[in-house]
């Protein structure tokens, strides 16, 4: 299934949405059939693959120092498409990654020959709304839902425009700073952006990320009003310390699945 | 303002600073037109940094070339030893304006952070330096100059631990502190509206050269050279000259030889890198390359937008020197002229030197002097070893 329809699907049966990231590591293509089926068995609705980069200034020490290591590997494009071909079996897949190394594939060719590996969403986290207009008419032409983000401190008017002119589904940075940075969300007052988007595009759905690491601040993430969370760094820490994809589905599970007892 | 210069430019960052650098700009812009403003900006200029600073006839080093006539733009002479100063001091009474009570700079030579150390002194600002622990190694003496000025200098050890980590640490910096926090970028590079600010804050230097050019040898220079690091000095030098007919070289960093060196519009390709389009040294995956550089400076994998456009027009010419020509020529001016020149122009001065041999002694040929050179004694010692 297709990134947005995913979404769009399971907003309308009012399941909460569930993202998690994982980051593309050509070290851990073996384990990533087993541990995409444990996320999807956990709860997930929809995947992040993240490609990494040499200088990613939107992410914390964890995400980064994990991106530093996927690259030691030789981590490369090709590892990416094939990450997806067999992430998009289980799970409908975006693909996060810096503007740079998709510019360097070029946007038509780039973007086409992720649709072709299965991808349905691209996510990128140094495209501005002002740098967005080729981006936004490249990825229609493949197919791809262009996610766009929205941050604390942007007018509900800027939300509003980022709103429209996201697809797939909004994705609302909870906080001030880099991924892994907080300790818990909500600290900023994110009602308000909520309800601009809202407003703004009724029909999209719109997930908080950043700074979600355990049950209780997917929970208060929720209670901003979204609906659904985006979970990285936290999920990397847990692959960290065990990789096993069932070890990774319980952890997942631990955070969003129904409470046990 | 252009946004962009040709396909170059923009502002490729995370939407987390979009409101932080359209409040940047519009600032600017207002500020540019307040003429308060700019008689603050002049009298700092003047009775603070040493502007202007003279244009001297290099007769020694000329006699060497035996060719057409070099003459240094002395921007060593600026306060705090570079021209850093020159859009620290801009940037920093911006950020007054703009009531941010904390500055964040990143540094690769230290000049940069010794210029936002002595800024965020004299204008109350807390002051924040990210250098490179291999830089921090290597340029001591600026680290320690810092520290006296009352900046807290923060050592980054992720990637290649040079200039680019210490722009990524600024950034994350910034991300994090954006409301309070303004980030006194010190080259003519990230998201639009920095290469447009700093390159307005550094055209001082070209406008001096072209009135005093005019002064001491009755017309306009045939050819100006400066370093390119991230291009501030360069395109300061240049842009007040763009609709002339006077050459413009810019001088990148060719590393040892063999290297990769540092030379993004040498051999680097377009992409982006610290939030703007530009040419950028990478791999076929867009993946930014480690770079090496006997100078600090110039050991940048990035460049400003308005050189690539420079060069895509063919406006702007741009070479790399390697690590020792650019030695020879610290040695050329220390012993031809009695200046100690820093590792940065002196990559510009071995340039200037050979342009000037290919001319005859009816030309000029402008240098900016970037720096000077104290900061890179233990270097250049080291390397005589
Ligand atoms: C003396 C000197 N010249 C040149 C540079 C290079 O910077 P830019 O290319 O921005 O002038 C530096 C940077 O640290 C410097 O200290």
């Amino acid at each position: 299934m297709r990134l947005a329809d995913a979404l769009a699907d399971a907003r309308s049966a009012r399941r909460r949405l569930v993202v998690p990231y994982l980051l593309v590591d050509r070290r851990r293509l073996g384990r990533l059939r087993g541990t995409v089926e444990a996320l999807r068995d956990a709860g997930a609705t929809a995947l992040e693959l993240g490609f990494p980069f040499s200088d990613p200034i939107a992410d914390g020490p964890v995400l980064a120092g994990a991106a530093d290591q996927a690259l030691a590997h030789g981590t490369d494009w090709r590892d990416l498409l094939a990450a997806a071909r067999i992430a998009s079996r289980s799970l409908p897949t975006a693909v996060m990654t810096y503007a740079n190394p998709v510019l360097r594939h070029t946007l038509p060719a780039g973007l086409a020959a992720l649709a072709r590996s299965g991808v349905s969403g691209l996510i990128v986290p140094d495209l501005s709304l002002e740098e967005s207009g080729p981006w936004r008419s490249a990825s229609h032409r493949a197919d791809l839902a262009l996610v766009l983000l929205a941050a604390p401190g942007a007018t509900p008017v800027r939300i509003a425009a980022i709103a429209r002119a996201s697809r797939g589904f909004l994705y609302l940075v909870s906080y001030y700073g880099t991924t892994g940075s907080a300790a818990s969300t909500g600290t900023p007052d994110l009602a308000p952006l909520v309800r601009a988007a809202r407003e703004a595009a009724p029909a999209l759905p719109v997930l908080l990320g950043f700074g979600i690491r355990d049950r209780g601040s997917a929970e208060r993430a929720l209670r901003t009003g979204v609906d659904g969370v985006v979970i990285g760094t936290a999920l990397e820490e847990a692959i960290q310390r065990d990789p096993r994809p069932a070890a990774v589905g319980r952890w997942l599970a631990s955070v969003v699945g129904p409470r046990a007892g | 303002m252009p946004r962009r210069y040709g396909p170059f430019g923009g502002s490729f960052v995370p939407e987390t600073l979009v409101p932080a650098l359209h409040e940047l700009d519009r600032a600017w812009r207002e500020a540019r037109r307040d003429p308060e403003f700019r008689r603050e900006l002049r009298r700092l200029s003047e009775t603070l940094g040493g502007r202007p600073t003279p244009l001297y006839f290099a007769r020694n080093l000329t006699r060497r070339a035996r060719g057409a006539e070099i003459w240094l733009k002395r921007e060593d002479l600026v306060h705090g030893g570079a021209h850093k100063f020159n859009n620290a001091l801009g940037q920093g009474l911006l950020a007054r304006r703009m009531g941010k009570p904390r500055l964040i700079a990143e540094t690769g030579a230290g000049q940069h952070g010794v210029a936002t150390a002595m800024i965020g002194a004299t204008l109350g600002l807390d002051t924040e330096v990210y250098m490179g622990s291999v830089d921090m190694e290597r340029q001591k003496p600026n680290v320690e100059r810092m520290r006296l000025l009352g900046a807290k200098v923060i050592p980054v050890t992720t990637g290649a631990r040079t200039l680019k980590d210490a722009i990524n640490a600024a950034l994350r910096d910034w991300i994090a502190n954006v409301r309070t926090t303004h980030y006194l970028l010190g080259s003519a590079v990230g998201p639009y509206p920095f290469p447009a600010i700093v390159a307005d804050f550094q055209s001082v230097i070209g406008r001096e050269i072209r009135t005093q050019s005019v002064r001491a040898f009755g017309r306009l220079p045939d050819l100006v050279v400066a370093c390119v690091g991230g291009g501030s000095n360069a395109i300061g030098t240049f842009r007040p000259l763009l609709r002339t007919k006077v050459e413009l070289l810019g001088v990148e960093a060719g590393g040892p030889r063999g290297s990769k060196g540092a030379g993004s519009l040498t051999s680097g390709s377009p992409g982006v890198l610290h939030g703007s389009f530009s040419y950028v040294l990478q791999d076929q995956d867009g993946q930014v390359s480690d770079t090496e550089s006997i100078s600090a400076g110039l050991d940048y994998a990035g460049v400003g937008p308005e050189h690539a456009w420079l060069k895509e027009s063919g406006r702007a010419r741009y070479i790399a020197v390697h690590d020792t020509d650019a030695l020879r020529a610290f040695h050329w001016l220390a012993r031809d002229e009695g200046i100690l020149p820093a590792l940065e122009p002196s990559h510009a001065l071995f340039a200037a030197v050979a342009e000037a041999r290919k001319r005859p002694s009816t030309q000029h040929v402008v240098v900016t002097l970037s720096g000077r050179g104290d900061k890179d004694l233990g270097v250049v010692l080291g390397a005589a070893r």
